[in-house]
């Protein structure tokens, strides 16, 4: 793929599960920010950005990742991020302490635990 | 046969200087042969003794000698003369006369040889001079000496009576004179080169011997006095053979007569001895004469007929040579006619409205007196406005009547305005069409001046006007065809470290032909490359103006879809949407970092890979029809392949591979052959290409770009960059693959990428703004670690507030901290400069701590 990262979108109901592969920078930063909340819908509870596939991630990436964390604490929604124990861009979240700011797990299981089988409304 | 007589008569005249023993022996032997021949041609000459025993008819030996003397020199006199002695020895009454007739026998050949050759005697006897000479001095003249010594002999010793010296002495004489007359030709032919004659002409020379023979033989053996008979086929030999069938006839017909008369038969039984001497002497003088003239003449008259047609052969010869240089010359002359006016189209082509209107110089000038309103045109005004000089009175009006309406408009605003500024002064130049004669628009440059009175009246105008419509045109079709040209191929191509490239771009011959070729390179937001190279059919303007807009899609395409086969399918719609043209194309996204290489191709010649090995083959994956070739192609399709550090990719169009007279399998054939040794230099690469594979005029466009992967972490990293975060992916990805050759941790080779990615980041962030707008980045090893500075040519200026940069710069402070081992910032008013440090733990560290 050409591009620099990719971003798609799954809704379950009241669950928003975004994933984004690829990598990002500041060239790319406002765009993901902007898709992502794009494939938020209104009646999202909870969002979950999957950054499993994630290969590059520096402070532009986190500095999105705060900016977003405080967009959907506004609007009362809940926000985790899912991030591998061997990713690549683990590390960036544990030298800048960002593992206590944002819900971040290591298993996108962890994060989607309360889908219910049967429940899924696919929106992609 | 001038050179060999020149070479007798040196050897007639001198002595030689060295004398070897050799050269004794030939001597010595050609002495013996010589005097050899001479003793038994005397022994047979004899035999037909008319008076005593030594008085012969017919002296064949005096012939023997003078041929001696002519072919050896004189040098050979001693084997004359000692052979003369020997024969007159035994027949003369005592020593002293043997001696004194054998010195007047040899002295008298070497005066006839002498004379010969004084007068430039040729062996052939082919001229009538040749003749002449051995008739008159060495047959009749030189023989004088030898009748008188040997008759005056005869009569001192005592052998005959005083009263019969006369007799003696003719008798000598003519025996001497036949001698040389019938012997001597007779052995100068034989002596001569062989004879090339055919089998018939041997044949035919050997049956006329015979019949004079026979004819002879016959004549002499009947009483009737038939002699004469023989004369006829003297002459037919002669005629036929020359000297080579004369002189043996001659010397038969002599012979047999002399043998006849010596043994008085039939001619001969009656008369006299004095009779039969004046009969039998006629008829050998008869027979020597006319054949050797005869023959001598037959060969001067075909000698001179050959010469002539030789010369006239020549002549023609030098006639057609001169011609065929005349026209050389003239087609020469053509051709540099042609070039030369070739290339002064050219070059009024291309010096556009300057030279144009320079080389056309035809200024016209007018004057137009204001008061009296009277207009003067010069006579290249008339024929600038397309009139013959002074074809009708011109006034005012008439001359703004001949110019287009819109402009005549302008052109009497800006005349009215200029009167009334009421001083002197020059009008600006302007730019107006006519309408000639013959109906041809024509634009033209007018200048004007004008003049006015002390009251600032208007007075006089004068002015210029030129024509430059060619100029105008010329101006147009060079700027089009440049800025055509310039929108179709890259500036420059992108500089990845690690990749080289080269690309050529050769148009066709002709200048203002722009062809619809292209090839374009550019880096795609994730650091591959993407190549394409493209081929729209035809030339001209709409070719090129094709080809700028699929560039154009082009690139939009590759920034947005995902693979080559996607991109070429949605150019492909483009093209049956929007472009009546053919077109072929080729497509290729090339990962620097993992050496794959995915490309479609649209009915485009396959590109070439050489590997490292010099091994070539051509990629023929992914092969759909070209685009607008066909109403419902169906998908494109993708093909990959990898390639190696070293290996080389070759994209072109097919100009370079076809030529007028060859299959463009030939062209691809020999290309590979070609670019099987690559050598290290890729545009050198490119330039031998071209030249070896373009050997005549360029006939079409010719498109060449090369690739080739290189291993570069022996060296430090060095980039400089436009401050701009679009480099940043790409700048990952050289650093991702300087470490990844380097061996190093892919962990690390992650934080460095981030280490890098944050101080570039800053420097993008910092130098916004600022005047020069690049920022730079290298990497040094050093010690088993990285050292990585970071400059950039911004003033420092703090990060605003608390605003999404200034939150990023917080994080990436301490994500580079974190992840180096040092991190130094210095900032100035010059820029900042960031140097980091990391331990790369490289493989070989690695062991190396292992084995502790």
């Amino acid at each position: 793929m050409n591009e620099l990262a990719r971003v798609d979108s799954e809704q379950h109901g009241s669950l928003c599960l975004v994933r984004v592969s690829g990598e990002i920078d500041m060239s790319n930063d406002r765009e993901i920010l902007t898709a992502i909340e794009m494939a938020v819908a209104r009646e999202t509870d909870r969002l979950v950005v999957d950054l499993t596939h994630t290969t590059y991630l520096d402070s532009a990436g986190l500095a999105l990742l705060l900016r977003l964390a405080e967009r959907m604490q506004a609007r009362q929604q809940m926000l985790s991020v899912v991030v591998p124990v061997d990713s690549r861009v683990r590390r960036a979240f544990e030298l800048t302490g960002l593992l206590s700011v944002i819900d971040v797990v290591s298993r996108s299981e962890d994060a989607l635990g309360e889908i219910r089988p049967g429940s899924s409304n696919d929106h992609a | 046969m001038t050179l060999r007589d020149g070479a007798l008569l040196k050897a007639l005249r001198t002595h030689p200087k060295h004398v070897d023993g050799s050269a004794i022996f030939r001597y010595t032997s050609k002495l013996v042969l010589v005097g050899g021949a001479y003793y038994v041609a005397a022994i047979l000459g004899l035999r037909l003794a008319l008076i005593e025993k030594n008085v012969t008819p017919l002296w064949p030996p005096t012939g023997i000698a003078v041929v001696a003397f002519l072919i050896f020199g004189w040098r050979v006199w001693p084997g004359i003369a000692l052979a003369a002695l020997a024969v007159n020895l035994p027949i003369s009454t005592n020593g002293l006369a043997a001696a004194a007739t054998a010195t007047g026998n040899t002295v008298a050949p070497l005066l006839a040889a002498i004379l010969l050759v004084r007068v430039g005697f040729r062996r052939e006897i082919d001229r009538l001079q040749d003749a002449l000479a051995i008739v008159f001095l060495a047959a009749l003249l030189s023989t004088l000496i030898s009748a008188s010594v040997g008759a005056g002999t005869l009569v001192l010793s005592g052998a005959i009576p005083a009263g019969r010296f006369p007799a003696a002495w003719a008798v000598w004489w003519t025996g001497d004179a036949m001698g040389v007359l019938v012997v001597a030709p007779f052995l100068l032919v034989l002596l001569q080169r062989p004879w090339s004659g055919s089998l018939r002409e041997r044949i035919e020379i050997a049956a006329l011997l015979l019949l004079v023979a026979d004819v002879s033989v016959l004549v002499m053996n009947t009483d009737l006095r038939l002699m004469f008979l023989v004369i006829p086929f003297l002459g037919w030999t002669a005629w036929r053979f020359q000297q080579r069938g004369a002189a043996p006839a001659a010397l038969l017909a002599a012979g047999i007569a002399s043998w006849a008369a010596a043994h008085g038969l039939g001619p001969f039984q009656q008369g006299t001895l004095f009779e039969k001497m004046i009969s039998l002497q006629a008829f050998n003088a008869t027979v020597a004469f006319s054949s050797l003239f005869f023959a001598a003449l037959v060969t001067e008259r075909t000698r001179a007929r050959e010469a002539l047609e030789r010369s006239a052969a020549e002549l023609e010869d030098r006639v057609a040579r001169r011609t065929a240089e005349l026209s050389a010359a003239n087609e020469r002359l053509n051709r540099e006619i042609a070039e030369r006016h070739d290339t002064d189209r050219k070059l009024r082509q291309r010096e556009g409205q300057l030279a144009e209107v320079q080389q056309q110089a035809q200024v016209g000038n007018w004057e137009w007196l204001i008061p009296e309103d009277r207009v003067s045109w010069s006579d290249e005004m008339y024929r600038i406005h397309g009139y013959l000089p002074k074809a009708f009175p011109i006034t005012f009006e008439k001359a703004v009547e001949l110019v287009e309406e819109e402009d005549a408009t302008r052109i009497r605003a800006n005349l009215k305005a200029a009167l009334a500024r009421g001083r002197d002064h020059d009008l600006p130049p302007s730019e107006y069409r006519i309408v000639r004669a013959d109906g041809a628009e024509r634009v033209l440059l007018g200048k004007a001046r004008l003049s006015v009175g002390s009251d600032g009246r208007p007075l006089r105008m004068v002015g210029t006007v030129q024509d430059i419509t060619e100029g105008k045109q010329a101006e147009r079709e060079h700027r089009i065809a440049e800025t055509l040209q310039r929108s179709l191929l890259p500036d420059r191509l992108p500089e990845i470290p690690g990749v080289l490239l080269a690309a050529r771009y050769l148009p066709a011959t002709s200048d203002l032909e722009v062809g619809g070729d292209w090839y374009d390179v550019v880096q795609l937001p994730n650091g591959s490359l993407a190549l394409a190279i493209g081929d729209v059919a035809g030339h001209g303007l709409r070719a090129a103006s094709t080809m700028g807009q699929l560039r154009m899609a082009l690139r939009a395409y590759a920034l947005e879809e995902g693979s080559p086969s996607q991109v070429v399918g949605r150019v492909r719609r483009l093209v049956r949407v929007l472009v009546p043209d053919i077109v072929t194309l080729i497509y290729l996204v090339f990962d620097p970092e993992s050496g794959t290489l995915r490309f479609a191709n649209a009915g485009h010649p396959p590109p070439l890979l050489v590997d490292g090995d010099g091994q070539t083959s051509y990629l023929e994956g992914g092969l759909g029809p070209p685009l607008g070739a066909i109403a419902h192609p169906g998908q494109d399709i993708d093909a990959a392949t990898h390639l190696d550090a070293g290996s080389t990719l070759l994209l072109f169009t097919d100009g370079l591979v076809e030529r007028r007279g060859a299959s463009i399998l030939d062209g691809l054939t020999r290309l590979k052959t070609l670019a099987a040794d690559p050598g290290e230099d890729l545009e050198a690469l490119c330039d031998q290409l071209l030249s070896a594979m373009v050997t005549d005029e360029v006939s079409d466009d010719i498109a060449l770009l090369a690739l080739r992967q290189v291993p570069f972490a022996a060296e430090p990293l060095f980039l400089r960059l436009p401050a701009e975060p679009h480099v940043l992916a790409p700048l990952r990805q050289t650093i991702r693959r300087w470490l990844r050759e380097l061996d190093a941790d892919p962990g690390i080779v992650d934080d460095v990428l981030v280490a890098c990615g944050e101080a570039s980041a800053n420097a993008i962030q910092h130098a916004y703004g600022a005047k020069d707008g690049l920022f730079e980045v290298s990497l040094v090893l050093s010690d088993g670690a990285v050292e990585i500075t970071i400059r950039d040519l911004g003033s420092w200026r703090p990060s605003s507030g608390s605003g999404r940069a200034a939150r990023r710069g917080g994080l990436g402070q301490r994500l580079m901290r974190s992840l180096m081992d040092s991190v130094d910032v210095n900032s100035g008013p010059e820029g900042t400069v960031v140097r980091m440090r990391r331990s790369l733990q490289l493989k070989a560290d690695r062991e190396r701590t292992r084995a502790r």
